[in-house]
């Protein structure tokens, strides 16, 4: 019978005084904020294991280069278990179901609250430095990665929605980039009737927690709607933001203004179907679909793509995904250890996971002294305007608050539905009224459970 | 003690010859009882763990904890009550019933022509059919999910250069196209196997039966229609049997092409049970109960099917 440990971490003397030696170390440096109280990123734990695991999807070979810098840093080697985004949850809950050793792994938003239900997340509270991560949680990181007053998790990366213009189709069709709904309407059916574009929009509309859903999200908070009312009711009725939103998105499929693709894309494959430049328009999605579209390597049309801002005030929403501690760990305080290379900070005290996504990924951080650093500003100008997304970064307000399903267990069944009704709107099948209407009696169903 | 040793030998080989080996009755018992087991290993006991969850509530939890509690029939309840899954059962119809059609009509028209010994091009096409199903099911649909492509895809590519169409079709991402485009990859994949069935047993059809109808004034068509096809029934309820139960649990193609979009367009019944299962909030006891009114159904139609036919053939 294994050992689940359930208690909470022990603040040892020697662990305070450690600390607090580290921060008289720390105090005064440059760089990324570092508080002063704390610098147990470099203690050892006091136990020994001989493996650790993370159990997370893939990206890239991020994983391998931190599970080796791991054993070079502390000895103990560490095992990656890595599967593609959608399979994670499935992988992720059969080794949970098997009594599988997880030490660390990692959540979109969406599952989260599911994996909290199922008991698979261990709380932070009380662990060496949580404090002083949470004080640099960006405000969408402290609503996802803290819950019901308990910490969580740490932040994967955060992202926000933003729409992308491939300027010379923009030209080319005489236009400026669309300042409201009817401007844009009106731009997709004069690109198309002049030829210079079949199917001037590429949206991100295939199945998906963010994607289909997303910009259905995004589109309604920025015409004012949300998709819940604050006593949890759902707001798909009659004239609301959100059927009214869904009647317009329509419309562009119904004049074949929007490109068939949309309906198939995901982040990364939007990104690449808009690099074919076949789309005066791209989104919304999240903003680093920037570094694949202006990638040279990658693009066609790279370099001719400029991010743009919802119209009116700007409002777009954003979110961020966290790794988080298992319940199954084999040993608590080295699990603590790993999560801070994933979701914290290494060894010699700097944030490197959060960095290295930045630069090479353009994907934003949970962290507030990140997202404020130069290293934002200088790595991201080779594939957009960062002003320009630093700006809509400063009017993007967690998804969370636009669909406060978001924090319940019945979200993930909910928007399975969601996918499917709406896909079947846009393609015609039912319209936005029937559509909403089912997606309020499926609340309830998702509910039941 | 040697003498003792002695005794025994002896009552063993007088046992022996005195006739107390086992009947040929009870030996086949004796040499079935290894599969018996294995059998119930690998077979019976998933299918009744599986029986047993869809009667209780089952997420991660429970499997960890080893506590489900028992909920009757409620599963079955809400998967029968469930309008996505009775969209999903209807689409599962249609998918089988013209997949296996086209199986068997294609797997009796190819065996007939690959039966033709006098022509080299028989023997080439006996090789390269079975290339299509030596292809992993997942990687076939990801194939056809390129060859769909609706901008850059294969088909209307070759498609267009023909003439055919003056604009892309969006084959698999249009709800009235998307089911039937899934079947051809499906078909493409699984008919070798039945051309193979059809091809053996036309092995086995006597020609004297064909050279003398053929002296009698029959034409090819009438040979096919009062020979060959009579002949064939039992290859061809087979077949059906088969053909039906594994069309009915089609899962790669989807997960590969469609995931069941565009809406419900594509959501079949294995896809279903596989969504409850392992997708959050991970309902292994709903997708249990969904994966068994699924094997029901596949059953009572096996049954239909075997009684349909060989009535007719009595």
């Amino acid at each position: 019978m294994r050992d689940l440990p359930n208690t909470k971490y022990d603040l040892s003397r020697r662990r305070l005084l450690g600390s607090a030696a580290g921060a008289a170390t720390l105090a005064g440096m440059g760089g990324l904020a570092r508080s002063p109280l704390a610098a147990t990123w470099a203690d050892r734990p006091p136990s020994e294991v001989d493996l650790l695991n993370f159990v997370v999807w893939t990206y890239g070979d991020i994983y391998s280069q931190l599970a080796t810098r791991f054993e070079e840093d502390w000895g103990v080697p560490v095992e990656s278990v890595i599967s593609s985004f959608n399979d994670h949850p499935a992988k992720l809950m059969t080794m949970f179901a098997s009594g599988d050793y997880i030490d660390v792994s990692q959540s979109s938003p969406f599952s989260f609250p599911n994996f909290i239900q199922q008991g698979l997340v261990e709380p932070l509270d009380g662990l060496p430095g949580i404090e002083e991560y949470v004080a640099d949680f960006s405000p969408f990181t402290k609503q996802v990665a803290v819950q019901n007053g308990q910490v969580m998790g740490l932040p994967y990366f955060s992202a926000i929605w933003v729409w992308n213009y491939y300027e010379d189709l923009l030209e080319q069709a005489g236009l400026e980039p669309f300042q409201d709904y009817d401007e844009l309407i009106e731009q997709l059916r004069k690109a198309k009737k002049d030829g210079v574009s079949q199917h001037p929009i590429l949206w991100v509309a295939g199945v998906g927690l963010e994607q289909l859903p997303g910009t259905w999200y995004s589109l309604t908070w920025n015409r004012g709607g949300t998709f819940f009312e604050p006593d949890g009711t759902p707001a798909l009725g009659p004239g609301s933001v959100a059927r009214e939103t869904l009647r317009w998105w329509a419309k562009t499929f119904e004049e074949e203004l929007a490109d068939p693709e949309s309906l198939k894309v995901q982040f990364t494959s939007s990104a690449k179907a808009f690099s074919a430049g076949k789309n005066l328009y791209r989104g919304p999605n999240h903003h680093y679909g920037l570094s694949i579209v202006n990638d040279p390597e990658q693009s066609p049309i790279a370099g001719r793509v400029k991010v743009h801002g919802f119209p009116g005030d700007g409002r777009t929403i954003g979110v961020t995904h966290v790794y988080f501690l298992s319940t199954g760990t084999r040993d608590r305080d080295w699990a603590w250890k790993l999560l801070q290379y994933l979701g914290g900070r290494t060894k010699d005290g700097e944030y490197t996971q959060a960095v290295n996504l930045a630069k090479d990924a353009m994907l934003g951080s949970g962290y507030q002294s990140v997202m404020e650093s130069d290293i934002i500003r200088e790595s991201w100008a080779q594939w957009g305007d960062v002003d320009a997304i630093l700006d809509m970064w400063g009017k993007a307000t967690y998804l969370g608050e636009v669909v406060s399903s978001v924090n319940e267990p019945w979200h993930f069944p909910w928007t399975d539905r969601l996918n499917i009704e709406v896909q079947n709107c846009l393609t015609g099948q039912i319209d936005a009224d029937q559509c909403c209407d089912i997606l309020t009696a499926a609340v309830d169903e998702a509910k039941r459970g | 003690m040697a003498a003792d040793a002695e005794r025994r030998n002896t009552d063993a080989a007088s046992g022996a010859a005195s006739g107390r080996e086992l009947s040929p009755r009870s030996l086949a018992v004796v040499m079935n009882v290894p599969t018996i087991l294995i059998l119930a290993l690998v077979l019976a006991y998933p299918i009744y763990y599986a029986g047993f969850l869809s009667f209780h509530q089952v997420g991660p939890g429970q499997l960890r904890s080893g506590v489900f509690p028992f909920v009757g029939l409620l599963n079955y309840e809400r998967v029968l009550t469930d309008p996505l899954f009775q969209k999903a059962l209807l689409n599962t119809f249609t998918f089988s019933a013209i997949v296996v059609v086209a199986e068997i009509v294609l797997a009796v028209a190819i065996a007939l022509l690959i039966n033709q010994q006098g022509i080299w091009t028989s023997r080439v096409t006996r090789i390269l059919m079975l290339v299509p199903y030596a292809v992993p099911p997942i990687a076939n649909g990801l194939v056809w999910s390129f060859m769909y492509s609706y901008q850059f895809g294969f088909l209307n590519r070759i498609l267009f250069t023909l003439g055919v169409i003056t604009e892309p079709i969006n084959w698999a991402g249009n709800p009235d196209t998307a089911l039937f485009a899934i079947t051809v990859p499906y078909v493409w994949r699984t008919l070798p196997f039945a051309i193979l069935l059809v091809h053996a047993a036309l092995q086995g059809i006597n020609k004297e039966l064909h050279e003398a109808a053929a002296v009698d004034g029959a034409n090819a068509w009438r040979r096919f229609w009062h020979i060959t096809l009579p002949l064939l029934t039992p290859i061809i309820v087979v077949i059906l049997v088969l053909r039906t139960s594994f069309a009915f649990a089609v899962f790669e193609e989807i997960l590969a092409i469609t995931q069941g979009g565009p809406g419900d367009a594509t959501w079949v019944a294995a896809w279903y049970s596989y969504r409850k299962s392992f997708a959050p909030p991970f309902d292994i006891g709903l997708g249990s109960a969904s994966a068994y009114l699924l094997a029901m159904l596949v059953g009572i139609l096996a049954l239909v099917y075997v009684r349909m036919i060989y009535r007719r053939v009595e």
